[in-house]
Parts: C-alpha cells; structure tokens; sequence
C-alpha cells in the first residue's frame, strides 16, 4: 500500500519539478459549477444544493477545468497547470472512470507543435525516453487504411465502412470518421510508445483553431492509449459561442440534456484569451503507461 | 433468433456474422475523449474457426445464432458420417467426416463428447480433454529408461500419433490430453 502511494507522490512531485523548473504556475479553479460541459459526448453530473434551506440549485462538477482556467488566462494568469479530480457521467470501459485524475496546462504563445515537445520533455522528466512518433490524422490514415481521410465525403466513408463489414449508421461524418479510426488505425498504434496524431479534421476541431481543412488539435497516444488532447486554442468568444450552439444543437438531435448557452463564460473572455496552446493528460492512464 | 446489444456483448454470446454463428472470445468498449463509444469485440467463427476483429457503435444490434452445446456420446462412424447420441432424447445427430478433420484422432466410442449444434444442425465437436488411446505402432522402447526422458512418436488407434516416453510399447493404452495432443499418463 505505501509503496503504491508512494509511488503516485513522486510521481506527482515529478510533474510538480518540471512546470516550476519552467515557471508554470499552479493553480485552483472550481469543480461545482453552475453550467454542464456541452461537449456533445461528454456528460456532466449534477449536483443539487441547500434542499434543506429552501434555496434549492442544481450544479454541476467539472468534466474538465478547461473554461475555469481560460478564464484566468484572460485575466493575465500567464502559463498554467492544474492537477485535479474531474466527473463525467455515462463513462464505461476498461480505461473510463466517473472520477479520473486530470493534468491541464496552458503554455502562452506556443504552437500545438511546440506543446507537443513539450510533453515529450515533460514525459522525460517523468523517465519516458522512447521515441516519438508523430503522425498527421491524414498520414495515419492514409498509411493504416489506406484512406484519404481529408477528401472523402460522408457517403463515401460509409461505402468504405461498408466494405470493412462495420455499421453506417452515423448522424454526422466526424463519428463515422472516429469509428473508423477506431477501428483501423488504433490497432496499429499499440506498436508505438509515444505516438503525437495531429491536425483532425475540422468537422473534430472542438476548442482548436481551424485552418483550411484541418485544425490544430492533437492527440497523444501511449501504446495504442489515448493519454492526452490537446489544442491551438481559439480566443475569441464569438468563435466558441459557434462551437458550444453546434455541440448544443448535436446534443438536441441525440435527445440528450441541452444545457444553455454559457452567456457567463462568454462575457468572462472578453476581450479575448492570450495566444496560447493547451492540454489534457490522463493522470491514470499516463501512470499506467510509465510503470 | 434475438438481437442482442453491444451493452449484452460478453465472452461466449453466439452471434451470426456474415451468415456464420461466432462466439465472443473478447469484448472491449473504447471511447474516445472527444467520441462516441464503441465495442471492439474478437470473435470465433464457429464454422471455419478463424478468428476475426470487428468494431461496433455502442447501440447497435447484432442477430444472436441459434448454437447449443450438447453433451452427446459418439457412437460410431461409417467412413463417411459419424454419428453421435444425445443422452436424454435419444436423438441421433449425423456430423459429415470432411467437418471431424481436428477431432477425429480423439474419438472413442460410447465416450462423452460436447457437439455444438447451429439451428439443430451439428457444427463441430469438442472430444473429452483426456482420452484413452491404444498405442498400435510405436519403435521398441530403450532398456533401463523409465523416467521419461527424451520420447519417441507412436501411432494410436484412431491414426493420431502422439509423442510417448521411451518405455512404452505396442497394446499399451495410454491417457492423451485432447487440446495439445500430448501423452499425460499410462492411467
């Protein structure tokens, strides 16, 4: 048992070394909040308040601490990270909890190229000296199912689904193309220790910025487990207003809970967040991968 | 036959896939951050006995195979069926030679053996983990060795030859493990 925690302390301290080393401060933010996350497959658990004093609330804990830290970032917090427990309901699977650890940070006037060398420093620090790999969303497909994943519209990735024997039953192609990469390249990535898969298709781009026909979004892979995602981030408030009404309107035709509009958060990162890339990591799985 | 969703997938569910009954032999849910989950499942073929890889949207809807496994015993073959017994009816089943090929080298007959049956029809059969085999071709056996050392090929009665130890001759009947076809004991 000690050995276990005392493993997970070093670990920690580890994590804790390299962003001061760097002079990224670590911060704080909310878990209870008073709007869910509307990511279109993620869902917030809620939580209700004060019912014994007639004042009655339903809140929400935090998928991630995403929103809270942007809007430190705005208000001129400089670099950033946080370790924190974060909540999702509706999680199965061998790798998905309802309550996992997280470690977000956000790097000001990176690129999502110079994070991605970042972590892989990070990950050193941590004893991870394997190479890195590191793939375009096209490239994988391209050398792992042979498909240009870019150029092939909705009806002609179910053909190809079609032809792998796989359901085509997808409301939007981003689905259909996360199915396929599911089931064709992940597989391959189980060969790999550190593998970076970076700019996804714009129908994937979430909270990164979006150029052409790719954004600038990444996802680290350890041994065929996702262990992080990360994004060039968008600034502006009218660019997330578009995504969250999109994720909002997906969850509607899901028949899924539709938050509101978050009007706060939108008024809180005025006039804009600093250019700046951020990311996830999976505590547990990232653990799970180094031992 | 039933649907069964991805949310009943588990090791051993029968499903029909490109019109053949599969068995689950492993069933893995992925999902993805930023995705919709999905059931990477391993299946058995259960007519051609390849293994393959599939990947289901969680939700969706897979035909179940009508399969059952029996307990039958084997009664004979006339070079071209093989015919077994269910207990319990007294049903025969009829299972033609060319699907025997894995199996027929461990059948003896009035022994208990598990057939699986699709839509009643028999698909294949699962011989007792141990059999007891005669031994009716093997090389003379060296003197003086008894521990086992070493070992000599020996052709059983039902034609599999099975690796033996050095001290055992023709007319002995021995004990031979059904799934690696190896010698495991004289009793």
């Amino acid at each position: 048992m000690r050995e276990e925690l005392k493993k997970y302390s070093d670990f920690l301290q580890k994590i804790r070394r390299y962003f001061n080393d760097q002079s990224v401060l670590e911060v704080q933010t909310p878990a209870l909040l008073s709007a869910p996350a509307t990511d279109v497959y993620i869902d917030s658990l809620s939580v209700k308040l004060n019912q014994d004093i007639n004042a009655e609330l339903t809140q929400y804990l935090h998928t991630s601490p995403e929103l809270e830290m942007k809007k430190l970032l705005v208000n001129g917090s400089g670099d950033i990270y946080q370790i924190c427990e974060v909540f999702r309901d509706n999680e199965y699977g061998a790798h998905n909890f309802n309550e996992f650890a997280m470690l977000e940070y956000y790097r000001l006037d990176f690129d999502s190229h110079q994070l991605m060398d970042d972590i892989t420093q990070l990950l050193k620090s941590l004893g991870v000296e394997s190479q890195v790999t590191k793939l375009s969303y096209a490239q994988a497909f391209f050398e792992y199912g042979d498909i240009d994943i870019l150029n092939t519209d909705f009806d002609a990735l179910k053909v190809i689904a079609k032809r792998h024997d796989l359901s085509t039953d997808f409301e939007w192609i981003e689905d259909l193309q996360i199915f396929l990469f599911t089931h064709l390249v992940e597989p391959k990535l189980q060969d790999l220790h550190l593998c970076f898969i970076y700019d996804y298709p714009a129908t994937q781009s979430a909270l990164a910025k979006v150029e052409g026909q790719v954004s600038h979004r990444f996802e680290l892979y350890m041994n065929g487990v996702e262990i992080a995602n990360g994004y060039d981030e968008l600034r502006h408030a009218d660019e997330y207003k578009a995504v969250f009404k999109q994720e909002i309107a997906k969850r509607e035709t899901l028949k899924k809970h539709t938050p509101n509009l978050n009007k706060d958060f939108l008024e809180d990162i005025q006039p804009s967040l600093p250019n700046c890339a951020g990311v996830a990591i999976g505590m547990g799985r990232l653990l799970t991968q180094i031992d | 036959m039933a649907n069964y969703s991805t949310s009943q997938f588990k090791n051993g569910l029968k499903l029909m896939l490109d019109g053949n009954p599969c068995s689950i032999i492993n069933n893995e849910i992925r999902k993805p951050g930023k995705g919709q989950a999905s059931n990477k499942v391993k299946l058995k073929d259960l007519i051609t006995g390849k293994t393959l890889e599939k990947t289901f949207k969680s939700g969706e809807s897979v035909e179940g195979a009508d399969v059952m496994e029996l307990d039958m015993q084997y009664l004979y073959n006339d070079g071209s069926e093989w015919s077994f017994m269910d207990p319990n009816t007294f049903d025969q089943y009829m299972i033609n030679d060319n699907a025997m090929d894995d199996v027929r080298g461990y059948l003896v007959e009035q022994d208990m053996c598990v057939v699986t049956l699709w839509n009643d029809n028999p698909i294949s059969v699962t011989p007792p983990n141990h059999v007891m085999l005669e031994v009716v071709d093997t090389d003379p056996g060296l003197k003086g060795d008894t521990a086992g050392t070493g070992g000599k090929p020996a052709t059983m009665n039902t034609g599999v030859v099975v690796q033996v130890p050095l001290f055992i001759s023709i007319g002995e009947k021995v004990k031979v493990d059904t799934r690696t076809n190896e010698y495991a004991g004289r009793t």
